[in-house]
């Protein structure tokens, strides 16, 4: 299970974990022992605390109820409860997703989806959030002006996962490559571009901040990046049907990209380059296995 | 005849005001929804809570917390 996988580094990091379900404490303990789970799986079993916290899915109740039929009840069922209709199971559920607090108790960062089939892993988490995830099956390269680590967050995914492919860069001495706002100059902006496929939505690409650059022989003031930094290209994948269908009958998911830079020293630029990028993941099937007891 | 006259003047005035409150309260509908709205946003704290683990141990933010913060997942069930 992925958040376990990812336990030994976030605690490093100095981050507590808990999950949060309906669930009685008996099929937690049930679910921990199954799947070697050993962080903290609370039971809100009258749903007390999901409701605090303002994320009680209330469509599922109305799935149910005299509104049922309505076109706009039936749309958000679909939506936020589930393909197949209303259901009791999901009365009493949160809209899922994951809260980051910091040292003082107060929100950090949020992560929540508005599809109920799509869910941000783990590692992508850790990756927006700046804790940084090993590179696994990492590809890495290198240029006379930089060296770069491109990886996904995660090796293997399934139906609605939010991953992300992380490219850190490492510029050469002297060198610097050129940030978004920098193509308003005539510079080709670095950036990292993957083919598209019918199973994957791809986010725009996430820069970090840039610094501005006075490049003397022009007399230009442009945003580049001179320290090391790290791109995220977040990807989703499709939850429909009719993906899930596809995937079931697939092992394995090829991105192919390219990575594009243009980088310079400060006397000269060096022409654009573009280099290929493959990576391919492992496709999951989700657990489905349920608990003895309830 | 006057009398009758007002009798369906009043009436229309009638009817025309029903269907006009039947309409404004058709046209209000339900909230859409939003899940980035909902809940605790950043910078605010969160509500406290008191949960059982899987061990039957007693659980607050305090005693989840790390030295530099919490991850909070609240996810459907782990019965299905």
């Amino acid at each position: 299970m992925e958040l376990q996988d990812r336990l030994e580094e976030l605690n490093a990091s100095g981050i507590g974990v808990a999950a949060i379900s309906y669930d009685s404490p008996e099929v937690l303990a049930e679910f921990a022992q199954r799947r070697g789970i050993t962080f903290a799986l609370l039971a809100d079993i009258d749903s007390t605390a999901i409701t605090d916290f303002g994320i009680l899915n209330t469509v599922a109740e109305e799935g149910l109820g005299p509104n049922g039929d309505d076109p706009e009840v039936v749309a958000d069922v679909a939506k936020y409860v589930s393909m197949f209709g209303a259901s009791n199971l999901i009365v009493g559920t949160p809209y899922p997703g994951t809260f980051m607090l910091d040292a003082g108790g107060r929100v950090s960062a949020r992560f929540f989806e508005e599809f109920y089939r799509e869910r941000n892993t783990t590692s992508n988490v850790m990756l927006k959030i700046g804790i940084g995830v090993s590179p696994v099956a990492a590809i890495e390269g290198s240029t006379a002006q930089l060296k770069f680590t491109a990886y996904p967050s995660n090796s293997s995914i399934t139906v609605g996962t939010r991953f992300s492919v992380a490219v850190d860069v490492v510029p050469n001495t002297a060198m610097h490559v050129y940030a978004p706002g920098a193509e308003t100059m005539g510079y080709k902006v670095i950036g990292l571009s993957f083919e598209p496929d019918e199973l994957l939505r791809f986010e725009p690409v996430e820069f970090p901040e840039s610094e501005i650059y006075h490049f003397k022989p022009l007399d230009e003031y442009v945003p580049v990046f001179q320290q090391p930094f790290t791109l995220l290209q977040e990807i989703v994948v499709d939850a429909s049907e009719t993906s899930e269908g596809i995937m079931s009958q697939m092992d394995t998911l090829t991105l192919s990209g390219t990575f594009q830079f243009q980088a310079c020293d400060d006397a000269i630029c060096y022409l654009p380059t573009s280099l290929p990028v493959s990576l391919t993941l492992d496709i999951d099937n989700p657990d489905r296995q349920r608990a003895n007891s309830r | 005849m006057r009398t009758l006259i007002l009798n369906v003047i009043g009436r229309v005035i009638c009817a025309t005001l029903l269907l006009s409150l039947s309409a404004l309260a058709a046209a209000q509908g339900r909230a859409v929804i939003e899940v980035a709205t909902l809940g605790p946003q950043i910078g605010d704290p969160v509500p406290s809570f008191s949960l059982r683990d899987q061990h039957g141990q007693n659980q607050t933010l305090e005693s989840i917390a790390g030295m530099n913060g919490t991850m909070l997942l609240f996810h459907r069930s782990a019965d299905w």
